[in-house]
């Protein structure tokens, strides 16, 4: 069973006083299955954020349906959503949205806090994540303290000690610099090696080409996809580029 | 046409910050108000053609002063808030190529048409409101109410310059903060990172400290004078206290809280305590200010409304009788039952000539001195008194004669001669003899009945020991020689007259009778008339009534303004953190729980810390009415609960309105994504 059944998704929004009708995702339709490492492309204002809005259950579709593991996501009321969220999704930001108020090891504990867990058992969980991602020295720091690299590592640390089903992450590597990119990447890599199954949106090239599937939207539709098959990253990164600029000229043609 | 596009710039600015600049004008407009009211009142012939009248005037213009001084102060402190919160928006203009030049004139014209606006707006509802509060005053004051409506040039003018001088200063404030930023500064200003708060314990303890020296003075001080001084030590300190807890030792509380494993981690605790610490780092110095604020509000109402509402007690204890003589004899002999009947014969009569129809008489000799009491002995040498003065008491001590205190008590005592009673207002007295000087002691027992105090007595500084001898003839050799007793005899009646013939017939007494007192071996002899003192009363203590509204209504302005100015900004940045939160996991209502007893806690710290500091401060205040003639605790006690409960009502009346626009700034974020 997949882990994640995008159908016939569609999302529609209506300016304030119902002038404009701006179709932001057309129908989508894409699965992901456990293990996978997914990368999902497209220019500004193709629709991913809100695709990844709507994965999230951050934003309801207008019609279509989204599974995450079988569970039809518009079915759970929206008092347990909170809850669902945090036990099968790990979210990373573009903006690292760390609190500022906590240090980075209270940032992690976050979810598992809300979750009730025991201080024992999240430092546990801690130790392992920290170590992976290279963190163990910068948990009693603040997230001003920290550089953009180190932020978003620990961003990641927060998704992943839940545990969840699935990492969602936007544009992971869009603040960040070239360095930092592929230090994440490097670590995406490796946590997806582990068995952690990834959803990325990005428009780096270099960022999708670390990935085993890379989708490309369009136009509030999927529009084309190409698997990693036995392409090193440099080869991927050549395929994608090449698929973009077949997009472009096609979308120039349509 | 560029000044006209600096001009729109500037209404722009303003427009777009409307929920910033909305209740900015209206505290201008309010204090220019405020402001014009008091110096017009000063002005009106209306309220000088009243008793009591220059009294208040006098007052008045003390009271724009305090006004002028605090409307800049409290101007300067919300328009920095201002600037801080636009500096984004001039940081844009900054790097689109407009020069800092440019942007003064921006904040030129925006300081221009704020000042315009609010003068015109300001002085127009004053005039209008003008006549009301005289209105109110002349009633305060028991005056008669007249309905000429003026307007008073002067006191125009005084509040356009006074407020100009502001706005100039406000000006200039801004335009240094523009100075010295760069753009990148100004664009940044907002969210430039936030080093946690450390808790700094000494800060912490000091307050305590401080805290606990101010309530020990407030509560221990037993004198009214000495209360008067230690007033002002204690205010100082507990305002230290205040800062020093709310900045300091908030902070330390919360990262106590954080050391707590098993309580900062659980859901309930984590965000709540970790937030509050920031909140509290940030807001300290402002909530600190709010209960300030607040306590001032709290003990001027209570206190000018306990003195206003207690002026007939006040007025009574302070004249026992409508009508008392009260004139000092040079020697004791005078003070004998012949003399006295004689004296009191001449003044019978010529209240009888003219139909005063006295009653209710209240007669007594008096023989009294201050000194220092220890264990029973008094010394009234003041020299020999101030070497003891850490160790004793310093007491009035009357002595009066046995017939005057069995015929006002209503008692049938009998005295040996070297027996007394004695008479405290409260308390015992704790020894079974006194002695004066070493040259006269007695016996002691309680007196059965209390005696009530007279005239000047109640408004002592010192308090009053009553010791009822034999025969004051009894006390001679105390009053040979250099001595700094005084005899006195005082004789009070009540009157059927009205109060304008009781206060001339006791004008008219004395020109009538104390010359022939003055032969009989009297001096000082003087008539006080309780009517001829009411308005006098009024003017002073409805002076002090207006006043403490007038400044109160003034400091709930400050209040009020600071607290919303405070839940827009803690809007504005949580704003993010609202949203953070959704996305790792946190239920709309868990944040809203969670914000909603932090903001709880937050804005109604001060007002629980001023509640703390106003029952504290409550004996201290009690005392120093006493100076003011207000002895009814039970008054001054309903005044001030009162007026506590009042303020907390209209303190969470403000709540409620500001923590609205406070939640419709978190969760704009969310409207314009679903937009």
């Amino acid at each position: 069973m997949s882990i994640l059944e995008v159908q016939g998704l569609k999302k529609v929004y209506t300016t304030r006083f119902g002038g404009n009708r701006v179709e932001a995702l057309r129908n989508v339709n894409f699965s992901v299955e456990e293990g996978e490492y997914v990368a999902i492309m497209g220019e500004s204002g193709s629709g991913k954020t809100t695709l990844l809005n709507i994965l999230a259950a951050i934003d309801r579709p207008t019609a279509g349906s989204v599974k995450i593991d079988g569970k039809e996501i518009s079915s759970i009321p929206e008092s347990h959503m909170a809850e669902f969220r945090r036990d099968n999704l790990g979210f990373v930001f573009q903006e690292f949205n760390l609190l500022d108020t906590f240090t980075l090891e209270d940032n992690i504990f976050l979810p598992l806090v809300l979750a009730g867990k025991s201080y024992g058992e999240m430092n546990g969980r801690l130790s392992p994540i920290a170590r992976q991602l290279g963190i163990t020295q910068l948990l009693k720091k603040y997230p001003y303290e920290v550089s953009g690299g180190q932020k978003q590592r620990a961003a990641v640390a927060r998704a992943l000690i839940t545990d969840p089903r699935l990492v969602l992450a936007d544009e992971p590597t869009g603040a960040l610099d070239s360095r930092a990119t592929d230090e994440l990447l490097r670590l995406f890599s490796q946590i997806n090696a582990a068995g952690q199954t990834i959803l990325m949106v990005t428009h780096s090239v270099k960022a999708a080409s670390h990935a085993g599937r890379v989708l490309f939207i369009k136009d509030g539709e999927v529009f084309h996809q190409i698997y990693r098959g036995d392409a090193d990253d440099e080869a991927l990164y050549q395929k994608i580029t090449a698929t973009l600029t077949m997009l472009q000229s096609g979308g120039d043609a349509q | 046409m560029r000044l006209g596009f600096y001009a729109k710039l500037a209404v722009n600015g303003i427009r777009k910050n409307a929920r910033l600049y909305v209740p900015y004008l209206l505290t201008c407009a309010g204090m220019v108000m405020m402001f014009y009211i008091v110096s017009y009142l000063q002005d009106t012939p209306v309220l000088a053609g009243i008793k009591g009248g220059e009294e208040m005037q006098a007052m008045l213009s003390m009271g724009s002063g305090v006004m002028g001084v605090f409307g800049a102060i409290f101007l300067l402190y919300t328009n920095s808030f201002l600037i801080r919160r636009r500096k984004r928006e001039f940081g844009l203009y900054n790097m689109l190529g407009m020069g800092k030049g440019n942007i003064a004139r921006v904040l030129f014209w925006e300081a221009l048409l704020v000042l315009a606006g609010t003068m015109v707006i300001g002085l127009a509802v004053g005039v209008a409101v003008s006549k009301l509060a005289e209105l109110l005053l002349v009633n305060i004051m028991h005056g008669n109410v007249t309905f000429t409506f003026t307007v008073s040039p002067r006191a125009m003018l005084l509040t356009a310059a006074v407020f100009c001088v502001i706005h100039v200063l406000l000006l200039i404030k801004a335009l240094l903060q523009i100075r010295t930023a760069s753009a990148v500064n100004l664009l940044r200003s907002e969210s430039a990172g936030e080093k946690p708060p450390r808790a700094n314990w000494v800060l912490a303890i000091l307050g305590l400290i401080l805290l606990a020296v101010a309530y020990y003075l407030a509560v221990t001080i037993k004198q009214p004078l000495s209360a008067m001084v230690m007033f002002f030590v204690a205010v100082i300190l507990v305002i230290l206290a205040t800062y020093l807890l709310f900045i300091a030792g908030s902070v330390a509380i919360c990262r106590m809280l954080q050391k707590n494993r098993r309580y900062y981690y659980k859901a309930r605790h984590f965000v709540s305590v970790s937030s509050m610490a920031y909140r509290m780092k940030r807001n300290g110095a402002g909530l600190a200010s709010i209960c300030i604020l607040s306590i001032m509000v709290l003990v001027t109402v209570s206190s000018t409304t306990g003195l206003y509402f207690g002026s007939e007690d006040s007025l009574r204890s302070r004249y026992p009788r409508d009508i008392t003589l009260i004139a000092k004899a040079e020697d004791v002999s005078m003070l004998s039952d012949e003399k006295r009947d004689a004296a009191r014969e001449l003044v019978d009569a010529y209240v009888a000539e003219h139909d005063a129809t006295a009653h209710n008489f209240r007669d007594f000799r008096v023989v009294s001195v201050t000194g220092a009491m220890k264990d029973g002995a008094i010394t009234t040498d003041p020299q020999e008194a101030g070497r003891h003065i850490t160790d004793s008491t310093i007491y009035q001590v009357n002595f009066l004669p046995l017939p005057d205190y069995n015929r006002i008590c209503g008692t049938n005592e009998t005295l040996a001669d070297d027996e007394a009673l004695i008479s405290l207002k409260r308390g015992d007295y704790g020894w079974d003899s006194i002695s004066v000087d070493s040259k006269v002691a007695y016996r002691t027992r309680k007196a059965p009945v209390v005696f009530q105090e007279s005239g000047m007595a109640a408004v002592d500084v010192v308090d009053t020991i009553y010791v009822v001898v034999k025969d004051l003839q009894g006390l001679q050799p105390l009053l040979q020689g250099d001595n700094l007793f005084s005899q006195q005899w005082e004789y009070g009646f009540d009157s059927s007259l009205s109060d304008e013939e009781q206060s001339q017939i006791a004008f008219d007494m004395h020109e009538a009778v104390a010359e022939q007192l003055h032969q009989m071996g009297m001096y000082a002899v003087y008539f006080e008339s309780m009517a001829a003192n009411r308005y006098d009363f009024y003017g002073t203590y409805g002076g002090f009534f207006f006043l403490g509204i007038l400044l109160s209504i003034v400091f709930l302005f400050a209040a009020v303004l600071i607290i919303y100015y405070k839940q827009i900004s803690e809007g504005y940045e949580d704003q993010k953190r609202f949203e953070i939160m959704q996305k790792v996991g946190m239920t709309r209502k868990n944040i809203r729980k969670s914000i909603n007893s932090q903001l709880l806690t937050v804005f109604f710290l001060p007002l629980v810390g001023a509640g703390i500091h106003l029952a504290f401060a409550f004996p201290m205040i009690r005392r120093m009415l006493i100076l003011f003639n207000l002895t009814n605790t039970r008054l001054l006690v309903e005044t001030t609960g009162f007026t506590f409960l009042a303020f907390a009502l209209i303190y969470t009346l403000v709540y409620r309105k500001t923590s609205n626009a406070y939640y419709a700034i978190v969760s704009g974020e969310g409207e314009r994504r679903e937009a």
